[in-house]
């Protein structure tokens, strides 16, 4: 029994705007592409993984000469804006415009001058490159670009980048209603939406701020707060179906665990910066050996904050989708109907309960985030009077 | 490995947009909203102290009130009294004056009295003496109109002188 495979690519496409099919080529035009070998870990990790357009769904157009199905893919292309060395400041409107240039050529996301970019691994030709290859390319890729020839700077705002305006978009909407009702309401009980954000800031101020930062907790709330609803308001976005998961991508927990180090390191104190290059109440040879530890430990705290973050929401994220890619794997590629059929239940209470899962991790996290945040800031501005 | 390795691009817009919100947030969300919690949080505060306030207030009145009765009671009842006390001094203050009054009137209705019976007594007197006399020499000049019995009496005043 065969069954219809498309159906489950759009119903996955439905549930998880999943680039099921894995194929990196059919961002590249308009051309239909069969389905192929269904990957799980290539389709996670390119659903995982930032792109330069906003896939919603593959859809079937017919069957080829060889009777197989061919698909085209439902998307919204997103433009790219690069700096080349070679040709300067490029901006195109979408991946399709780009290689129609011809100066150019994309291969895993990645924008490369034509003919700089290592054939010998040519994944388009052989689909089935593994991590192996891939890293392997990475490395050639590098090495190619340190010897001089042209470098690109990719700004493009890519899948993320418009997801986090989306996001951040929303935050200032529903951020300055909230406000709207404070002057509204003014003596009064908090009424609809601010009666629900309310809650939330008051935990962020009187759990978080206060405790640990003190009577300057005032100065540094707005920077909790905004960092608190960012996180968190993209954990919730990130799980909704046909949006992206932002805070499973390294570069912007990367961003946030920098800002945090930046404001850390700024407002430290004579007595901070005195326990970590000379120690007191320490013999002056120990300093040797405590010195580079607490200095170790000024970046290590920030790493573990973004890892940490990225770590947490990007493995939901694995989970629901492995989870999911068992339908596939059972299926065999959709020739097994009994086969999906028979995980599908599994499979779909597992999902429900990772997904419930995600909702209380994305908060959580939120909470660890702002409140390691607010732990090392009230470490720096603390005043030790033991010495 | 794209996965775990942080892009510039993606750094850059993070960066961008993340102070953006943050600077339009704090401006237009976070002050007003903690502006507005922390003036209702006062104004709270302020209520409950102020009921605490009244309250007490209240109840000082209550005392108060309780105490200006008792204090009016008692100075009514003292002004009672004293109505009482004066009245009775005034009554016997009255009683004297008056008893002393009808006493000096009765002294000097006696003394009139007495002056009074005295003119009339001393009246009476001249009167009676003019009379006597008028009516002596009325019989002296009848008894005397004979010149022996004129003889007899002078021969009697001379033997009286005589005998002294």
């Amino acid at each position: 029994m065969k069954i219809n495979k498309s159906l489950f690519l759009v119903i996955l496409g439905l549930f998880l705007a999943s680039a099921a099919s894995a194929q990196d080529d059919h961002s590249h035009g308009n051309e239909p592409f069969t389905a192929g070998e269904f990957k799980a870990g290539e389709t996670m990790l390119h659903h995982v993984l930032d792109t330069h357009n906003w896939h919603i769904t593959d859809y079937p157009v017919g069957k080829n000469e060889k009777g197989e199905r061919l698909y085209k893919a439902l998307e919204i292309p997103l433009p790219w804006l690069f700096y080349s060395s070679e040709y300067g400041m490029q901006f195109y409107l979408s991946t399709e415009k780009l290689l129609a240039s011809g100066h150019y050529e994309v291969h895993h996301e990645k924008v490369y001058h034509k003919g700089e970019h290592d054939h010998g691994h040519d994944e388009h030709a052989d689909e089935s490159h593994d991590e192996h290859s891939d890293e392997a390319h990475d490395e050639h890729t590098e090495a190619e670009h340190a010897h001089g020839q042209g470098k690109i700077y990719d700004f493009s705002p890519t899948k993320t980048v418009v997801q986090m305006i989306l996001i951040l978009g929303i935050l200032i909407w529903v951020m300055t209603r909230v406000a709207k009702g404070y002057k509204k309401n003014v003596g009064r009980a908090p009424k609809g939406i601010q009666s629900f954000i309310e809650p939330v800031i008051l935990f962020v101020r009187d759990e978080i701020a206060r405790p640990y930062l003190g009577e300057k907790s005032a100065r540094f709330l707005p920077y909790l707060l905004t960092l608190f609803f960012f996180i968190w308001f993209s954990n919730l976005f990130g799980i909704m179906p046909f949006n992206s998961n932002i805070m499973g991508n390294i570069s912007i927990t990367f961003t946030l665990a920098l800002f945090t180090f930046f404001i850390v390191q700024f407002n430290g104190t004579k007595d901070y910066w005195q326990h970590i290059f000379a120690m007191p109440g320490v013999p002056k040879p120990l300093w040797l050996l405590i010195t580079p530890i607490e200095l170790f430990g000024v970046f290590t705290k920030p790493i573990a904050l973004m890892i940490r973050l990225f770590a947490n929401i990007a493995a939901g994220h694995f989970m629901i989708l492995a989870l999911v890619s068992l339908i596939f794997i059972m299926g065999k590629g959709g020739e097994s109907l009994g086969g999906a059929l028979g995980i599908m239940p599994l499979s779909v209470a597992f999902t429900i309960f990772i997904f419930c899962l995600e909702v209380i991790v994305g908060a959580v996290q939120a909470y660890v985030f702002v409140l390691l945040t607010a732990v090392f800031l009230g470490q720096a501005l603390a005043k030790h009077d033991h010495h | 490995m794209d996965i775990v390795l942080p892009q510039l691009g993606l750094f850059f817009w993070t960066a961008l947009l993340f102070l953006v919100t943050f600077f339009i947030l704090k401006k237009f969300a976070w002050k007003p909203i903690i502006k507005g919690l922390k003036d209702r949080e006062e104004g709270i505060e302020n209520s409950l102290l102020e009921a605490k306030k009244a309250r007490e207030e209240m109840s000082n009145l209550k005392s108060e009130n309780e105490q200006l009765l008792r204090d009016a009671r008692q100075e009514r009842d003292k002004m009672i009294q004293e109505a009482n006390r004066m009245r009775d001094e005034i009554l016997a203050e009255a009683r004297e004056k008056a008893q002393e009054a009808a006493g000096k009137e009765l002294d000097k209705a006696k003394q009139q009295i007495d002056a009074e019976k005295k003119a009339a007594l001393a009246e009476i007197k001249n009167t009676a003496g003019g009379l006597a006399v008028e009516v002596a020499e009325k019989l002296l000049r009848k008894h005397f109109q004979q010149p022996a019995e004129q003889k007899s009496f002078a021969e009697k005043l001379i033997a009286d002188l005589s005998n002294n």
